[in-house]
């Protein structure tokens, strides 16, 4: 009985120890096939982590030598790597209504009032260059070509203190000939653009010194006559001198409610010979014209000293903005054909002024250029775009020496006093919509169906830039 | 007169000042040369102005040399080169213009003033027991090489690799097949040795990884300090890294005598010296004495001898189409 026992004794504990020995072995060999697969899968994770490093690496080696294109708000752009050489295309169209409500001769009408290409860019860096067309209706290719090419030029950035441009581009004097055709608080310039040259070709010193809170301008151009373009000198070998400093004392400042304050004086002087040009109502009406003429005619012509001067503010803080801008004008003039006052001289001095204002009731910060708006139109997005409310006080003194010698008291206004009210729709960045109610009245130029009463006009126009 | 000698010491000490020249060099260099050109700069500018007064800073660009030769040729104003293969500055004489074709001619020892060669890094008690060549395209065994089309140190890699084959076979079709069991082993193609390096040592990946002789002694010795042991296979070959002016620059800079000082320098005692300190087999026999025990003996094939010299040596492996091509594209 005891032997059995010792037996079965024995071959329980050979039966455990074996067993457990064998599951020991086994569990000792699972964990060695455990570790390799995690070394393994652990290999595997670095290898692919390694390789996203790599090519994450070589990605931006790729980008650092790859020319760059872009397309978005501000337009279309090709570049190299280095940016050394952009092309930007730009552009955009103005489709306007003109409706006149009372006074006038002029028609109602539907119209492109600017369709204009753009193309700018930089060379070697330091160059900048832009060309900017205009295709629009009543736009033609004149001899001088004055309304078809606008912009041609290029600017040498030495330093954003002194850059150097040479070409045909806008004569540093209007402030709001100064602002761009797409950021315009009304439709149409008023009187005192129509004092200043637009754009000419010369060149010109320009910079911004202590940061831009003193800007400077300093050029040489052929010259032209009132709110007129030249491609080339016709009437004389003259050249006109223009400069303009304009301050933005409190620019990059903490006192936030003068940041947005400018001012500044500008001016031309030079001789010029030839025909002036004619100023014309909100309406786009003549509403001030020199006698012209031929044979024994009167027949009045530019022929000697002209000079401008204009002091110009702007001032913007939050979503109010205004800007105004006064410009006297002086030309020595001559009657050089028949007729009464025939070979009459006179230094007549032009003046005009305007206060111009808006609200942006969406609340977006108001600006001299472009505003983009806070909530973009859209009707998934429940955004209204951007909504300004703007006004504008203008006036226009013609010389009184001017008449009757030099212009017809009947035909031509000596006065004009204009106030309009206007609304704005930014819908994006890129499109506008604007409505503009203006009235004018006219002293003088009874005789003239667009001037024998007020006049009131609505204007309206779809904008689309990039 | 004691005021006169005075002003005249002054003088004498102002004018040399004053006549001194700023001079700024750039050396386009390859992947792992980064720490031997550190110090042979700051030695080199201490000896310039010592023997001429001026001040010379030199600056350093590195890369795989392939990638580094590509961007000389395509404007990067390098005042010298100093790659990691001949074929890659010859390509810059032909392609560039840069210098004339027969620049190798113009410093003693083919332009290559140190050597080096190819062996295997492996980890710690070399787990997976990799002594050879032939180890490397075992399966299971992870193979850290970067890319011969950008590195000139993988070039080097790759026909050593070959070499051992054809040697031992005679047979090129043979060779090429290990080739392809080899590069199927390679998980991650770097661009330049350095960044090889950086997989192998500080991502951790890899059982071995092929390197320059002097960046495997400088992982061991300085990047993980005992977790690696190199391995030296039974034969290798003999990288000659030459360097050059490059003409066109330092012509049209002004610098082509400080540019051909410094490369000359390399060749002194100072230059041998401070190579061999980084790890690079010097040429001068005086100071490869002095590191013999540095450096173990191995049996090397040369480019010239065993591949036919660069030219043939790329175009039948490396270039468009080549072995390599075919080997890594069908290996995927």
């Amino acid at each position: 009985m005891q032997f059995n026992r010792w037996v079965v004794t024995a071959t329980i504990l050979l039966v455990y120890g074996t067993g457990n020995k064998a599951t020991a072995d086994d569990a000792a060999a699972e964990v060695k096939a455990l570790k390799q697969q995690i070394e393994q899968l652990d290999q595997k994770v670095r290898i692919l982590e390694r390789k996203g490093e790599l090519e994450k690496d070589a990605t931006a080696e790729v980008a650092k030598s790859s020319p760059r294109i872009a397309a978005g708000t501000s337009g279309f752009s090709l570049s190299s790597a280095d940016t050394n050489f952009v092309l930007r295309i730009r552009g955009g169209a103005q489709a306007d209504a003109r409706y006149y409500i009372g006074g006038g001769s002029a028609n109602d009408t539907f119209l492109i009032r600017r369709a204009r290409p753009v193309l700018e860019g930089t060379v070697f860096r330091k160059f900048d260059y832009r060309v900017m067309l205009d295709v629009s209706t009543a736009t033609s290719s004149s001899a001088a070509n004055n309304g078809f090419l606008l912009d041609a030029y290029v600017d040498a950035n030495l330093a954003p203190e002194f850059r150097l441009r040479a070409g045909k581009f806008k004569e540093p004097v209007g402030l709001e000939r100064l602002q761009s055709w797409n950021n315009l608080l009304f439709l149409e310039r008023s009187y005192p653009t129509q004092l200043v040259p637009n754009r000419d070709v010369g060149f010109m010193a320009h910079g911004e010194v202590l940061g831009g809170v003193l800007q400077y301008q300093a050029g040489v151009f052929n010259g032209t006559a009132d709110g007129g373009s030249s491609d080339f000198d016709q009437s004389d070998s003259d050249k006109d001198v223009a400069g303009r400093l304009f301050a933005q004392p409190f620019l990059g400042s903490d006192i936030g409610g003068l940041r947005g304050l400018g001012f500044g004086v500008s001016g031309t002087l030079g001789d010029h010979a030839g025909a002036p040009r004619t100023y014309l109502s909100p309406g786009v009406q003549r509403l001030f014209g020199y006698r012209t003429g031929t044979g024994t005619a009167p027949n009045v012509l530019a022929d000697g000293q002209n000079w401008r001067v204009s002091p110009q503010a702007y001032y913007y803080w939050g979503p109010f903005g205004v800007f105004g801008e006064y410009v006297v004008s002086s030309q020595e003039l001559q009657q050089a054909g028949g007729g009464t006052g025939a070979g009459a001289r006179a230094d007549l001095q032009n003046t005009g002024w305007q206060v111009a204002a808006s609200w942006f009731l969406t609340g977006e910060d108001n600006s001299w250029k472009a505003v983009a708006p806070a909530r973009p139109f859209g009707l998934a997005n429940g955004g209204w775009g951007a909504w300004e409310l703007t006004g504008r006080l203008s006036g226009l003194d013609v010389d009184n020496a001017a008449f009757p010698v030099f212009a017809d008291p009947s035909q031509s206004a000596s006065e004009v006093f204009s106030w309009g009210l206007g609304v704005n729709w930014h819908l994006n960045r890129n499109v506008k919509v604007q409505i503009n109610y203006e009235q004018s009245d006219f002293k003088g130029g009874s005789g003239n169906p667009a001037l024998a009463d007020k006049e009131e006009v609505f204007l309206s126009r779809v904008q689309f830039t990039f | 007169m004691k005021r006169f000698i005075l002003a005249l010491a002054l003088v004498a000490t102002i004018v040399p000042a004053v006549w001194s020249k700023d001079i700024t060099l750039l050396n386009v260099s390859y992947d792992p040369t980064r720490e031997l050109y550190e110090d042979f700069n700051k030695a080199f500018a201490k000896h310039w102005e010592s023997k001429t007064g001026d001040k010379v800073s030199v600056k350093q660009s590195h890369g795989g040399s392939g990638k580094q030769a590509r961007g000389v040729i395509d404007g990067l104003q390098a005042d010298v080169v100093t790659l990691a293969l001949a074929y890659d500055i010859d390509a810059i004489a032909e392609r560039g213009k840069s210098l004339p074709k027969d620049w190798q001619k113009r410093l003693p020892n083919n332009s290559a003033p140190y050597t080096s060669t190819i062996v295997f890094l492996v980890r710690k008690g070399n787990p997976k027991a990799i002594k050879d060549w032939n180890d490397l395209i075992k399966p299971g065994i992870s193979v850290i090489t970067p890319n011969p089309k950008t590195s000139g140190g993988a070039r080097w890699n790759y026909l050593a690799a070959y070499g051992y084959e054809f040697k031992r076979t005679g047979d090129a079709a043979k060779a090429r097949d290990f080739l392809k069991a080899l590069f199927k082993n390679v998980p991650v193609l770097d661009t330049g040795a350095r960044g090889a390096t950086t997989t192998f040592v500080q991502r951790g990946i890899g059982d071995v990884l092929i390197a320059w002789e002097n960046e495997a002694i400088l992982a061991i010795k300085e990047l993980g300090k005992g977790e690696f042991e190199l391995v030296t296979p039974s034969i290798s070959i003999l990288a000659e890294p030459p360097v050059t002016v490059v003409d066109r620059v330092v012509k049209k800079r002004g610098t082509e005598a400080v540019a051909k000082a410094y490369l000359e320098y390399l060749y002194t005692e100072a230059g041998q010296e401070i190579a061999a300190k980084h790890y690079y087999r010097p040429r001068l026999e005086s100071v490869a004495v002095k590191y013999a025990a540095s450096f173990p003996s191995i049996k090397l094939l040369t480019i010239d001898a065993d591949f036919g010299g660069w030219s043939a040596a790329q175009a039948a492996h490396f270039s468009e189409g080549g072995v390599f091509d075919q080997i890594y594209q069908s290996g995927k």
